[in-house]
């Protein structure tokens, strides 16, 4: 036991990958062998998170279970793996998310081999990249978590088109603006323009921290010119922040959520975009104190944007996948937002705004995917009254509802509360009060949504009856999901100690050159 | 009189001299209808060298300094050998299908252009650098054309056309470089790179230099010399563009590093800014003019022209990193682009042209090709956990701390203009539906079928595991500049 026990993070990052390569050998026929094969891999994955966070010593705290392979000595590049309080909660989230993924996508039949292969790729590059301590390879598992997606998306997408409206209704015509294909090219290069600003980053640290390694602790302890910090920082927020939907780089994410595959926006809107919020925190933010420091404001300025823009587009969405998208958007602003203040409860709000955002978004995408399967349609006008034939999913809706317009007892709240109190202790303590407001609006579309696809007459209402609940295993995602929002929700310090642990570690470094910049003229 | 010591830096190429005999001996002895077995020899003799290489030691030097041995020219016979190797193997159906009485000529050609690219890079010596250009490029030309007198039913429309650019352009850009090089000559007094080295910089051996470099652009298909590269990749046989694409490139950068590191040593500065330029068009030009293209293999020929400008990208960061990661990165791009041309003609063996429309539905009717031309486009484009990735990155982290942040950004974004038209051609292998409602699977034969697969290892073990490679290449370039390693 003590190889596992040793090698417990290699085998959490690899396991997905490896029942990936498991899946090449099975039979085209056997369906239901490469399931088990997915679920065996997603199973490992959740089960060794489980561990490390039961194992996580809270007393030392910082990085444990350090695991170091030499992959390019000359170049100091090394697959160092090791885990902190952060990477903890996320390591959970995402094998909570694929755990669940795979049995929303039980059903799926065709290609239903690359399918899985390509999802337990990205599912690994995921959890690498929160646990890897290597600069180098943790922009690898980034591309590998970012790539799949083009496939995925393009084979696998739902076909919705978005009606051509507007002023621009002729160019939305032209590349079939809403188709998946459409939506898959623009994620993907959108994404990758991103991870070109990166890569510069990357050198400039590299180079200008002159040890020829790539560790995440040497580079976060070497200090960097003034200069470079303050162009550096603005490139890796755009390439990071391009993942984690921040104005105005967000326009990928409501067209390629809303194409996108059940299990694949779960994952998506669920772990994908915390990876770029994630990125800015421990790239950016730790590594370029003094250029997060003087760009904060702007960062702050910014995510309020999102939170506003994210809820009043939602609001205006007609397609059901659409509203989700850019509620998604719009709470990825809080976590942004949580990052800007550069406090302790706004740090710990965001991380944890990442988790909680992460289950409710999976959820509200596991649901959506069982409505459109009954359905056969996401236009919100053309449902109603559903609730009477699926009281269930009508209820874990609600439940995800709940949980997004922030209603204490459930995970949501939590991390807006610690948010809205880091932005009220922060320098800029009014971004509080357009979060509050994102909040409300929030409020205002979620419960909207329940009251037009679940309850009152809609104009189909007499023709609902083929329509029915949840059944066999399209509960897995449901229940998994919907008892995590409640139990993270009424006891929060499962995660937020573990959460706390890491912040309470790294930011003081980066408030402190923040106060010292506050103070100079 | 040159002793058999003298001798020695030439065992590879001596070594692949009498390969050539035997073939030749072999196929004049070989009854008709048993031709085919020509390929599989050559293919067999040429892995046979590659082998060999492992085991001779060509230090030194011989005929008085005009020719090295060592170990980069070394990598470079390899990259030659294995590239011929491979092109030898994907070309046994092609060429039994459609020259079945003049397959060894096929074979024969395609020797004596290898023995040019496995003598370039040790040539040092200005004579010796222009015959081996020549013997490299003459087979070409003839090989690029060799379907023409088989134009029976209109499918080799093309092959005249294709051979004749090559031909032509190569001629013209041979004569530019001769005219630099008579500058240089005239200049210096000397034909050998070391001596020409010491001279003084003056106006006109600076223009002597400019032109023996662009001229040299041909051979690897940069800009301004690109033209012929869309048309004669379109026309000729497609197991042989596999050959063309790379083999001649990997000898071209070997001169090329040869002319700048060492004739043009302490002028380099002078130069540099015409390979910067060249790096820069060549990007532009083969990214921009990929995008519109509905033929892979001219889609393919543009990508090849802006590969071309990023591996020049490892010339103007300089030094033994930046060398050293060229190197590296024409390694990666030779598997790379000879499997994406064999999967291409596995895809459509009967013709020379393969538009989109041939591709669409692969992934239906050969889930294995798809997922393996998938994974050229992706390594290609610089993707990570394939070579291409690793060869771009190493070239960009030479070229960032030469200074040159700027032109890794540039090449950075252009990557992912790249990338738009790669996943066009996945997109037509994965998401297109075949034209016909039937799936009819596509029969790959097992020599084509070995190629494939050993460039598909190539490519995703030097992805996964690159240490072994990249340090090859670093030692190689070490040695070649003479610094510690």
């Amino acid at each position: 036991m003590s190889f596992i026990n040793d090698h417990l993070l290699s085998i959490i990052v690899a396991a997905p990958a490896v029942a990936a390569v498991l899946l090449l050998i099975v039979d085209d026929e056997a369906r239901l062998t490469m399931r088990f094969i997915s679920l065996i891999g997603a199973t490992v994955s959740l089960a060794g998170s489980i561990q490390v966070a039961l194992t996580y010593g809270m007393a030392q705290g910082g990085l444990q279970r350090p695991e170091k392979y030499p992959l390019v000595p000359s170049l100091g590049i090394d697959l160092s793996l090791a885990v902190d309080g952060w990477g903890v909660s996320l390591l959970l989230l995402t094998g909570i998310i694929i755990f669940a993924g795979v049995w929303a996508t039980w059903t799926l039949t065709d290609r239903a081999r690359e399918f899985y292969i390509l999802l337990l790729l990205l599912v690994s590059g995921v959890l690498g990249v929160f646990v890897c301590q290597d600069l180098f390879i943790f922009f690898l598992f980034y591309e590998i978590a970012v790539l799949p997606m083009y496939l995925l998306i393009g084979i696998w997408g739902s076909r919705g088109k978005v009606a051509a409206d507007g002023p621009f209704a002729f160019v939305w015509k032209r590349f079939d603006v809403g188709g998946r294909e459409y939506a898959a090219m623009k994620l993907t290069l959108m994404l990758l323009v991103g991870s070109a600003a990166i890569l510069v980053v990357i050198f400039a640290m590299y180079f200008s921290a002159g040890g020829r390694t790539f560790d995440l602790t040497v580079l976060g302890h070497a200090s960097y010119p003034r200069q470079m910090q303050l162009w550096a920082f603005p490139l890796l927020w755009l390439g990071f922040g391009s993942l984690a939907g921040v104005f105005p780089f967000h326009t990928w994410s409501p067209d390629g959520h809303a194409a996108a595959p059940t299990a694949v926006s779960m994952l998506h809107a669920g772990v994908l975009m915390k990876l770029g919020a994630f990125g800015v925190i421990r790239i950016g933010m730790m590594m370029l104190p003094e250029g997060a420091a003087y760009w904060a404001p702007y960062v702050g300025g910014v995510a309020v944007i999102n939170v506003l823009y994210g809820a009043i587009s939602a609001m205006s969405q007609k397609d059901l996948k659409y509203v989700i998208a850019y509620s998604s958007v719009s709470h990825m602003g809080v976590v942004m937002l949580g990052a800007a203040t550069l406090t302790v409860d706004g740090w710990n709000g965001a991380i944890y705004q990442m988790f909680a955002h992460g289950m409710m978004t999976g959820l509200f995408f596991a649901l959506v995917g069982l409505v459109y399967d009954r359905a056969h349609t996401r236009w919100v006008p053309s449902m109603g009254g559903f609730a009477k034939e699926m009281p269930w999913v009508a209820s874990f809706f609600v439940l995800a509802c709940l949980s997004s317009l922030g209603l204490p007892g459930l995970a949501g709240f939590v991390a807006e509360f610690l948010v809205f109190l880091g932005a009220w202790q922060s320098t800029h303590w009014w971004w509080a009060l357009p979060g509050i407001v994102g909040a409300w609006v929030t409020a205002v579309y979620v419960l909207r949504a329940v009251r037009d696809i679940f309850f009152g007459e809609g104009p189909r209402s007499k023709e609902i009856h083929h329509l029915h609940d949840a059944h066999g295993t399209e509960w897995g995602a449901l229940w998994v999901l919907g008892i995590g929002l409640v139990v993270f929700g009424s006891y929060p310090r499962l995660i937020l100690d573990f959460i706390h642990l890491a912040t309470n570690e790294y930011l003081p470094r980066v408030a402190s050159i923040a106060a010292q910049l506050a103070q100079a003229p | 009189m040159p002793t058999a010591d003298d001798l020695r830096p030439l065992a590879v190429d001596l070594a692949l001299l009498g390969a050539t005999l035997m073939l030749f001996a072999v196929d004049l002895g070989l009854p008709h209808g048993r031709k085919r077995w020509l390929g599989v020899l050559s293919s067999a003799l040429l892995a046979g060298l590659f082998v060999l290489t492992f085991f001779v030691d060509t230090e030194g030097s011989a005929f008085g300094g005009s020719y090295v041995g060592g170990a980069w020219p070394l990598l470079f016979k390899r990259i030659a050998l294995a590239a011929g190797a491979l092109a030898a193997l994907g070309s046994v159906d092609h060429v039994d299908r459609h020259f079945p009485t003049r397959q060894g000529e096929f074979y024969l050609l395609m020797m004596f252009s290898l023995m040019g690219m496995t003598l370039l890079p040790g040539a040092r010596d200005l004579l010796l650098f222009v015959v081996a250009f020549e013997m490299m490029g003459i087979p070409l030309a003839m090989m690029a054309s060799y379907a023409k007198t088989e134009d029976l039913k209109g499918v080799h429309r093309h092959a005249a056309e294709a051979g004749l650019k090559l031909y032509l352009i190569s001629a013209v850009s041979t004569a530019i470089t001769l005219f630099g090089l008579s500058y240089v000559y005239g200049l210096t007094g000397s034909t050998r790179l070391d001596v020409i080295a010491q001279a003084p910089l003056s106006p006109l051996l600076g223009v002597g230099m400019m032109l023996t470099v662009a001229g040299m652009s041909f051979k690897v298909g940069a800009v301004p010399f690109h033209m012929w590269v869309p048309d004669t990749y379109q026309g000729a046989p497609t197991p042989f563009v596999a050959f063309l694409s790379v083999a001649p490139k990997a000898s071209g950068f070997a001169a090329m590093t040869a002319m700048l590191l060492v004739a043009f040593k302490n002028n380099r500065e002078q130069v540099l800014s015409v390979v910067l330029l060249m790096s820069l068009a060549s990007i532009t030009i083969g990214n921009l003019l990929a995008l519109p293209q509905k033929d892979v293999k001219r889609l393919l020929a543009y990508s090849g022209i802006a590969q071309v400008g990023y591996m020049l990208i490892g010339l103007v960061a300089g030094g033994s990193y930046g060398v050293g990661m060229l190197l590296f990165f024409v390694s990666g791009y030779v598997a790379t682009n000879m499997g994406a041309f064999l999967v291409l003609e596995a895809i459509a063996p009967q013709r020379t042209g393969i538009t989109l429309d041939d591709v669409k539905g692969l992934s239906r009717r050969s889930p294995w090709l798809a997922a393996a031309l998938l994974l050229f486009l992706l390594s290609l484009a610089g993707i990570p956990f394939v070579v291409g990735f690793w060869g771009k990155l190493m070239v960009f982290m030479a070229a960032y701390q030469a200074g040159y942040g700027w032109l890794v950004l540039f090449g950075a974004l252009m990557a992912i203009v790249s990338l738009w038209y790669y996943l066009q051609v996945a997109r037509a292998a994965y998401m297109g539906d075949a034209p016909t409602e039937e799936v009819v699977p596509v029969k790959v034969t097992p020599t084509l079928a070995t190629a494939i697969a050993v460039c598909l290892t190539l490519v995703l073990g030097m992805g996964a595991y690159p240490r072994p490679f990249i340090e090859q290449a670093s030692a190689a370039a070490r040695s070649f500049l003479g610094e510690a390693p």
